[in-house]
């Protein structure tokens, strides 16, 4: 796995995000267009949000590891307000939901859904897509229904 | 494997005090710790008790240093800082007083409404630089960040998409909410609402509108507990923690809990029926906390009344046409001071003080006839369940 860019540059990065040695390996791989989830190397368990310990084994042996960004959108609201975020308008709708991975029965992770005009859906496969937030990938789904 | 379940607390420790402040939208440039002082000296006058007696203290954002400072309560013994709901706090001041590390406890909890909410707000610098917004908002938020109102608007829609249920459902704590605050005149929100208004009204993160979500407001609330002993040579009625206990799974994060059904709040349930000599038949008055509507539908069920899903046809199969409000058995009214969704949003401080004027008989004309015991279920259902039986002494 990349060591790049040094923690520092990471900070530089990631402005405002609560960068611990335990999110790290996460926000790394957004720099590299992955999304990496931390997954335990002694049994195999995905785990998020980041966390230092598998709760299966208790191992320590945690890594950052790319997941494929398939899944199924599990919970899902639909945003006319919100936190000021750059890029994004809640005027005509702001779908953000909560995509169940393919890697693991449980295993979620929270962003913007797009949709092309169709309306999203609990239940609806989705893929990883990347954008550009403030001069770094950040990473959303697309629906593919 | 479950932990045995023991109560040595049962019926130890009693509400003796109650104060509030007004809840307004601008309390016209009064601190959070201004708020809480002022909650606390009516609480304090409403006890009836010396200062010097007051050996605990245990609040919310405010730090109880400035607390005790401001009102000169010359030695405590204990003191705590928590995190919300307000009913943590509560917990930690029962178990306080019950193991002796103090005798009588000033509880307290304030807030200032945040930034966010309108334009006048984001004007005022006091707000905008209040790092105690109740609501735990921070600027590192993003339209992503997986937040507790993420999660509870994001849960809401897999409630309805799950049990099949329409906004309606949500819509009737909302309208009973609003029944209730037009008897009380701390409320916020008096003026009755219709179904029609509320599936009209503006949608902010879907399912739930702007009449799912409590209202900030700038406000205080505070309590003084002490042993049931000496509570019985105060002046009122004292109100007893019959039981209580907080509730949360291994899967808290609001994206991340495995299901509706497995969480914090059937926890608490099957704990606070555990710890309780009465039953959920027994109870007079009922106040599930209605931070955001799906969580009173989410107690509803979670208590026993009805299973999972079911709680908006139990409200509407339980309600009175006549007084436009849940009447449970014809019996059993539901947050009788409005709720945070028409008092204002305290966290859980509102229906404690409620629950505690009730069970006193001092609701003049909300009051409950006979009410001797009172269900209280504050917090929700990811991380912070917590459940409580009251009753009168
Ligand atoms: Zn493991």
């Amino acid at each position: 796995m990349s060591a790049l860019p040094d923690d520092a540059a990471l900070f530089e990065r990631f402005p405002g995000v609560g960068l611990d040695h335990d999110n790290k390996g996460l926000y790394r791989g957004f720099l590299e267009r992955e999304l990496r989830l931390n997954r335990c190397g002694a049994c195999g368990h995905w785990q998020h949000p980041s966390l230092p310990m598998c709760p299966r084994c208790w191992s320590t042996d945690v890594v950052a590891t790319p997941v494929s960004g398939r899944g199924e959108i599990y919970l899902l609201t639909v945003m006319h307000q919100g936190p000021p975020t750059p890029g994004v308008d809640y005027h005509s709708g702001y779908a953000v939901g909560s995509v169940e991975l393919v890697e693991q029965r449980g295993l979620r992770y929270t962003s913007a859904i797009r949709s092309d005009g169709i309306r999203p859906a609990i239940g609806m496969p989705v893929e990883l897509e990347w954008i550009e937030r403030s001069g770094a990938p950040f990473p959303v789904f697309a629906a593919r229904p | 494997m479950m932990a045995t379940v023991r109560n040595p607390a049962r019926d130890a420790v009693a509400f003796v005090g109650v104060g509030t402040t007004p809840y307004l939208r601008d309390a016209g440039g009064k601190s959070a710790t201004a708020l809480a002082c002022d909650a606390a000296r009516t609480a304090i006058e409403d006890a009836g008790v010396d200062l010097a007696d007051i050996d605990g203290i245990c609040g919310s954002s405010v730090p109880t240093v400035s607390v005790q400072a401001a009102l000169g309560l010359p030695a405590v013994t204990w003191w705590s800082n928590s995190s919300l709901p307000f009913s943590l706090l509560v917990i930690e001041a029962m178990n306080a007083v019950f193991s002796g590390a103090c005798t009588t406890v000033l509880v307290y909890h304030s807030s200032l409404r945040g930034a966010g909410g309108s334009k006048t707000a984001a004007a005022d610098p006091f707000r905008v630089h209040n790092a105690s917004d109740a609501h735990g908002h921070n600027a590192a938020m993003t339209a992503e960040s997986p937040s507790g109102t993420y999660g509870y608007c994001a849960w809401a829609q897999r409630y309805l998409d799950t049990y099949g249920v329409g906004r309606d459902a949500l819509g009737l704590v909302a309208i009973n909410g609003r029944a209730n605050a037009a008897r009380n005149p701390h409320a916020l929100f008096r003026e009755p609402l219709s179904m029609e208004q509320y599936l009209g009204a503006r949608m902010i993160r879907e399912p739930l509108c702007v009449l799912d979500m409590d209202p900030p407001v700038d406000a205080g609330d505070a309590f003084v507990l002490t042993t049931a002993e000496r509570a019985r040579d105060l002046g009122h009625r004292p109100v007893l923690l019959h039981a209580a206990t907080s509730g949360r799974t291994d899967r808290p994060f609001a994206d991340q809990l495995e299901d509706y059904t497995i969480s914090g709040k059937e926890i608490v349930a099957w704990r606070l029926w555990e710890k309780s000599d009465v039953a959920l038949s027994d109870v007079d008055v009922f106040f599930p906390y209605d931070g955001f509507s799906i969580m009173a539908l989410s107690w509803v069920e979670a208590v026993g009344y009805c299973q999972p899903g079911e709680a908006g046809p139990f409200l509407a199969k339980h309600w009175s046409a006549g007084e436009n409000r849940v009447l449970i058995d014809g019996r059993v009214p539901i947050n009788t001071h409005g709720g945070s969704l028409s008092e204002g949003a305290t966290q859980g401080a509102g229906h404690f003080r409620e629950a505690v004027t009730q069970l006193r008989g001092d609701a003049g004309e909300r009051q409950v006839p006979g009410a001797a015991t009172a269900l209280v279920t504050p917090g929700g259902f990811l991380w912070n369940a917590t459940g409580f039986v009251l009753r009168g002494g």
